[in-house]
Parts: structure tokens; C-alpha cells; sequence
């Protein structure tokens, strides 16, 4: 993979967590690119350090040692207001557990990035229209995330992780807590958002159903890459959607 | 339940602090009534030395002091009066007695009348016998009662010994027991003819309200100025001793009070806010991870918990005055406080300043008792915050 056009580089990044008088590694001496408009999957066993990857894309945990860069920007120079700013300028995040604000209804919680942008409240509404229609929810914006079902508020939370306009969109474990037909429904949903956008979703997973439809999949052991498979025609897709 | 707590404290600063402030204005307007006047004028003299006799600092042209002061506005009336002293006799028995001589008339048009137990008030005109009220203490001690005579001895201006009958025309409760012991009232010729002197002690002005009492005081001072004799003005409170130790007293209770309410709402609100800041350890990582600035968390904890406050104090201002009014409206009398002699009404005033200032007290403690919380959920790492169960 060719670095200088990645949207993601990660160097040599190592992750130590402390554990009384020992040390767990999460990540050892990792490296990985990704390019703009990639479709990435992390995948491997629990405790593999899916999660603690995705977490330093994501600027919200620091690496012991390497760097991580984001558009070419070296994350572990910028001071934690910089990297605020980059996370709500560039990033856009899926949790497993859908984290949406239990008190603001679907549309507020796909205003919420914007509120923290300060966009105007046109816009704003704007855009909020147009990602739950992009999500298919435009019917459900007045409810709260308790009235919707797991597969809708998945799905309320990608609205919400691409009405900013992000660079990348992190994905922990998307499916995890959907059954079947939502996990599909989901899987479809992030591939249409992902060709017909150019977003680059990077998510991690161990959902067969997600991987299935994923162009590259880079497979973590112990902290280390043990696999990095890409499936050409699946790329090419991508790329070819991109360029439309 | 940080709302009820809230409202709470309100409704209970409401109801002491309306309670206080009832008691304050009893108080207050019963020691003006009771004879105390809104204003006192005095010879200048009677505050510079001791008398050496009976009205040695009285005021000589006391009728065209008065006539200087009526005409100024908010003045309902001005009454002379005499301040006297010494011993009362039935023929058996003898006591001390503190005299105070009036012109019932006047007295009267400034609603500042003696509350009887028995009999009536004095008159101005009695030419048959020298009218004289006592108080229950003197009628018990002297088992005397409306109708039978007594003879007061005093000293004369001069300082001479001089004495008159008089008879018993009603008995006064003042509510004040030590009061009441020594209390004795007669008309202001009687209490001249026994002094031998037409000097009075003091003018005392009674006002259309008591709020108007330093505006009044203002007017009356180039009234009082180019007068054969020196003149000096006192307010109410100047000569109100018991009714400040009061004041003082129960403010401090009040005070204390508020020092509770306030640390009682700071302590569980902290406790609360750090409980919610637990339960909502994911939400706050979630929004630190969209890239919510830190100081936004701060900003949003704090305004959480003052918008807690303020609809904590309209709980508190909405059930405190209905209390209130159900209070007020029971009826409720508590028993004769230390040093009164009748039962208190119970009653609770509704005040807008204590409202504000209470409303106020809980607002703060909230946004105060928000800062710890507000702190610790802004530096929550986020990793952290987002794996929290």
C-alpha cells in the first residue's frame, strides 16, 4: 500500500496497557495504510486489539510508541484541543452499543456533531434531513432512540457519525448487537454510504455476515497484523463509485 | 429528588423567614402602637444629662413644636406626654409604679390606644375624679379592680412631695409581664397638676405607615430648628431596644438556617451530580469522542444542575406559599413567648425579597455543588469512558 496517499497511516504503533506491575500489550509494533474511500474491516479474536486500534484512529486514546497519521497530519503532535477539533472535522464514529443520547430524539441526535461544529440552524437542519433520509429514517426523527428498534438506532448512529461530512467513519463492532436481517440491512447500508459518498469505513468486527461484503480485511493476532487481504473486483467497486 | 430536595429548602426558608418576618412586623407595629410612637421629639437636653427633677428637661412650648410638625405630610397626629415615676397606695399596701401621662384624645386618633383587660379608657374631661389606668400586674399585687381609688405619690419639679387620688377606670395588658407590674396612665392635666409643671416629657408622632417614617423624620428637621429650646428627633427603632435584641436574635437563628439549608443542598447535590456523572460516563465519552470542546461538558453539567436549581425554587415558591397560605388560613395561635403575657398568632408572610433570596441560595449551592462533577466528567478519558459498563 502506497502511504503517501493514505487517509490512515499507522506506524509502527505499539499499545501497552498497565496491569498492576506488568504491562499488557495490545498492540506491538503495528503498521497499516489505508486509503480514502476504502471499505476495511479489522477482524480477529477477542482481545486482539481490534478495539484499541480502532481507538487511536480514532484520537481518542494515544499511542506508547509509533505514530498515527490522519491526512497526513501526525495525531501525536497536536495538543488535546487540535485533537478535538480533528475528530469533529474528520471523524465519524459507530459504536456497538449505539451510544445515542438518551434524552434527544434521532434528529437531535444527528444534530448533535453539527450543534458542536456551530453551523447555522438551517443547515444544520439541512443536513440532518439528508442524512436520515440517506439511513432511511426520515419517518422516525421525531422519536426517541427508546422507540426505535436495535437496527434503527444503528442506524440513527451512522446518520449521526456522516452528517458532518467526515473524512473516515469508525465502526466498533457494528452488527454485534443486531440480529440477522438488521446485521444485513446495516451491512448494505454502510456499503451505499461507502460507494455512493466515498466515505472510508474502517470498523471492526467478527460478524462472518459483514465480512463477507468487505473488499479488505486485515485480521489481528495478539496486537499484530497476521493478514491483510484485499479483494480486487470489491475495491475496484469502490474506486469506480467514488469516481461516478 | 433533587428537585424535592430543592424545593424543599425553598418551601422551609419560605415558611421560617415568612414566619420571622410576621413576627418582626407584630412586633414592630405592637411597640409602635403600645405607645412608642414612629418618632419621639425631645428637649436636646434630655439625652446630654440626667434630670435632677421630674421634666427638668422637658420641653416648655410644647404646643408650638407640635403646631411646627402637624402640617408636615404622612403625620396622623402628635400626642405630649409625661414620663413619671413613684409609689402607688390603696391604704394597705404600696408599689412602685412607671407613669406615663397622655392626652387620651390624641392617643386615641393615632389608633395608639392601651389594650384594656377591664373597664375603659381615660377621658379627657372628668372633672369629678382623676382617671388612672393600671396595668394587671398592679391591679393583682394591689387587689385592686375598675372602679375602686388609689392615691399616687411622685415628686414635684421642684422636688417637692405631692400626691392625688385617682380612680380606677380600666386595666391594661400591654403583653409585656414587667410592664404590666409597674404600668400606671393618667391624663396629661392630672399628671401636670401633680408635678406641678406644664412641661412635657416628649412629643410623640404617630404616621400614616411605618415606611414612611425617614421620609417624615427628614421633613421634620428644619421644623424643629430656631425653637427657644434645642430639639432632638428619635425613630422608633432608636427607642425600640427590645424589638432589635429580637431582630438581631432571630436573624442570627435565620442566618443559621440558611447556612444549613445551603450546605444541606450543596452535600447531596454533589453527591447526586457525581452519582449522574457515573450513570452517564458513556454518554460523556461519547460526546468527548464527536469532539465536544471539554469545557462544553463543564458548561452543560453546570447548567443542568442550575436549571435543576431554578425549578427546584419554583417548586419551593409554589409549595412554600401554599403552606403558607393553608397555615395562615388554619388559624393556628402559639403560647405566649418569654416575657409576654397573651398567645401569638401564627401566620406566615409572604416575602418577595426572602423569595429571591432563597430562590437564589439553592440556585448557587446547585451550580457550586456542580463545579466537582462538572470537572471530573470533562477529564474522563474516553476510551475509558466509552468501555464504562
Amino acid at each position: 500500500m502506497n502511504t503517501t496517499d493514505a487517509i490512515v497511516t499507522v506506524e509502527q504503533v505499539t499499545r501497552r496497557f498497565p496491569l498492576d506491575h506488568n504491562a499488557v500489550t495490545a498492540l506491538d509494533n503495528l503498521t497499516l495504510a489505508i486509503d480514502h474511500g476504502e471499505f476495511l474491516a479489522i477482524s480477529g479474536p477477542s482481545g486482539s486489539g481490534k478495539s484499541t486500534l480502532l481507538n487511536l484512529i480514532g484520537c481518542i486514546d494515544k499511542p506508547t510508541s509509533g505514530r498515527i497519521l490522519i491526512e497526513g497530519t501526525d495525531t501525536s503532535r497536536l495538543s488535546p484541543s487540535e485533537t478535538s477539533v480533528l475528530r469533529r472535522e474528520k471523524i465519524g464514529f459507530v459504536f456497538q452499543t449505539f451510544n445515542l443520547i438518551p434524552v434527544f430524539t434521532a434528529a437531535e441526535n444527528v444534530e448533535y456533531p453539527l450543534l458542536v461544529q456551530g453551523l447555522s440552524n438551517s443547515e444544520r437542519r439541512r443536513r440532518v434531513a439528508e442524512a436520515l433520509n440517506n439511513v432511511g429514517l426520515s419517518s422516525r426523527a421525531s422519536h426517541r432512540p427508546d422507540l426505535l428498534s436495535g437496527g434503527e438506532r444503528q442506524r440513527v448512529a451512522i446518520a449521526r457519525a456522516i452528517v458532518h461530512r467526515p473524512a473516515i467513519v469508525l465502526a466498533d463492532e457494528p452488527t454485534a448487537n443486531l440480529d440477522t436481517r438488521n446485521a444485513t440491512q446495516l451491512i448494505d447500508l454502510m456499503r451505499d454510504l461507502n460507494q455512493s459518498l466515498g466515505l472510508t469505513f474502517i470498523f471492526s468486527t467478527h460478524d462472518q455476515r459483514l465480512l463477507e461484503h468487505t473488499p479488505r480485511i486485515v485480521r489481528l493476532t495478539d496486537g499484530r497484523i497476521v493478514s491483510d487481504t484485499i479483494s480486487e473486483t470489491s475495491h475496484v467497486e469502490v474506486l469506480a463509485a467514488s469516481v461516478s | 429528588m433533587t428537585l424535592l430536595m430543592v424545593g424543599g429548602g425553598v418551601a422551609g426558608l419560605l415558611l421560617v423567614g415568612g414566619f420571622f418576618a410576621f413576627m418582626f412586623r407584630g412586633l414592630r407595629e405592637s411597640t409602635i402602637r403600645n405607645g412608642l410612637g414612629h418618632l419621639q421629639i425631645f428637649n436636646a437636653e434630655h439625652f446630654r444629662r440626667d434630670e435632677v427633677h421630674v421634666l427638668d428637661t422637658g420641653i416648655s412650648d410644647w404646643q408650638r413644636v407640635a403646631s411646627n410638625v402637624r402640617s408636615a405630610d404622612h403625620v396622623r397626629g402628635i400626642a405630649p406626654r409625661i414620663e413619671f415615676y413613684g409609689m402607688l397606695s390603696n391604704g394597705v399596701k404600696s408599689s412602685v409604679f412607671m407613669g406615663s401621662a397622655v392626652d387620651p384624645d390624641a392617643e386615641r386618633a393615632m389608633s395608639f390606644s392601651p389594650r384594656l383587660a377591664a373597664g375603659r379608657d381615660l377621658t379627657e374631661s372628668s372633672s369629678v375624679e382623676i382617671e388612672a389606668l393600671v396595668g394587671t400586674g398592679v391591679a393583682r399585687s394591689m387587689s385592686v379592680k375598675v372602679g375602686d381609688g388609689l392615691t399616687i405619690l411622685s415628686v414635684t419639679a421642684d422636688g417637692a412631695l405631692n400626691g392625688i387620688d385617682v380612680q380606677i377606670v380600666g386595666i391594661v395588658n400591654t403583653g409585656f409581664k414587667d410592664l404590666d407590674d409597674r404600668y400606671l396612665r393618667i391624663t396629661l392635666p392630672s399628671a401636670q397638676r401633680l408635678l406641678q409643671s406644664d412641661r412635657v416629657t416628649n412629643l410623640v408622632v404617630g404616621l400614616d405607615k411605618t415606611e414612611n417614617t425617614d421620609a417624615v423624620a427628614a421633613a421634620f428637621t428644619p421644623r424643629l430648628n430656631g425653637l427657644s429650646q434645642e430639639m432632638t428627633m428619635k425613630k422608633w427603632i432608636d427607642l425600640a431596644a427590645y424589638y432589635k435584641q429580637v431582630r438581631t436574635l432571630f436573624s442570627g437563628i435565620f442566618l443559621f438556617l440558611g447556612i444549613i439549608v445551603f450546605f444541606m443542598v450543596l452535600m447531596a447535590s454533589v453527591n447526586t451530580l457525581l452519582m449522574a456523572m457515573m450513570e452517564r460516563t458513556r454518554e460523556i465519552g461519547t460526546m468527548l469522542a464527536m469532539g465536544t470542546p471539554r469545557p462544553w461538558i463543564v458548561a452543560l453539567f453546570m447548567l443542568e444542575a442550575t436549571i435543576t436549581g431554578v425549578l427546584g425554587a419554583a417548586v419551593g415558591l409554589i409549595g412554600g406559599n401554599l403552606i403558607g397560605i393553608a397555615l395562615n388560613a388554619s388559624g393556628l395561635h402559639l403560647p405566649p413567648p418569654p416575657g409576654l403575657s397573651t398567645e401569638m398568632a401564627f401566620r406566615v408572610l409572604h416575602v418577595p425579597a426572602l423569595m429571591i433570596g432563597s430562590s437564589i441560595l439553592v440556585v448557587v449551592s446547585l451550580a457550586l455543588a456542580s463545579i466537582l462533577p462538572a470537572v471530573r466528567a470533562s477529564r474522563l478519558q474516553i476510551a475509558e469512558a466509552l468501555a464504562h459498563v
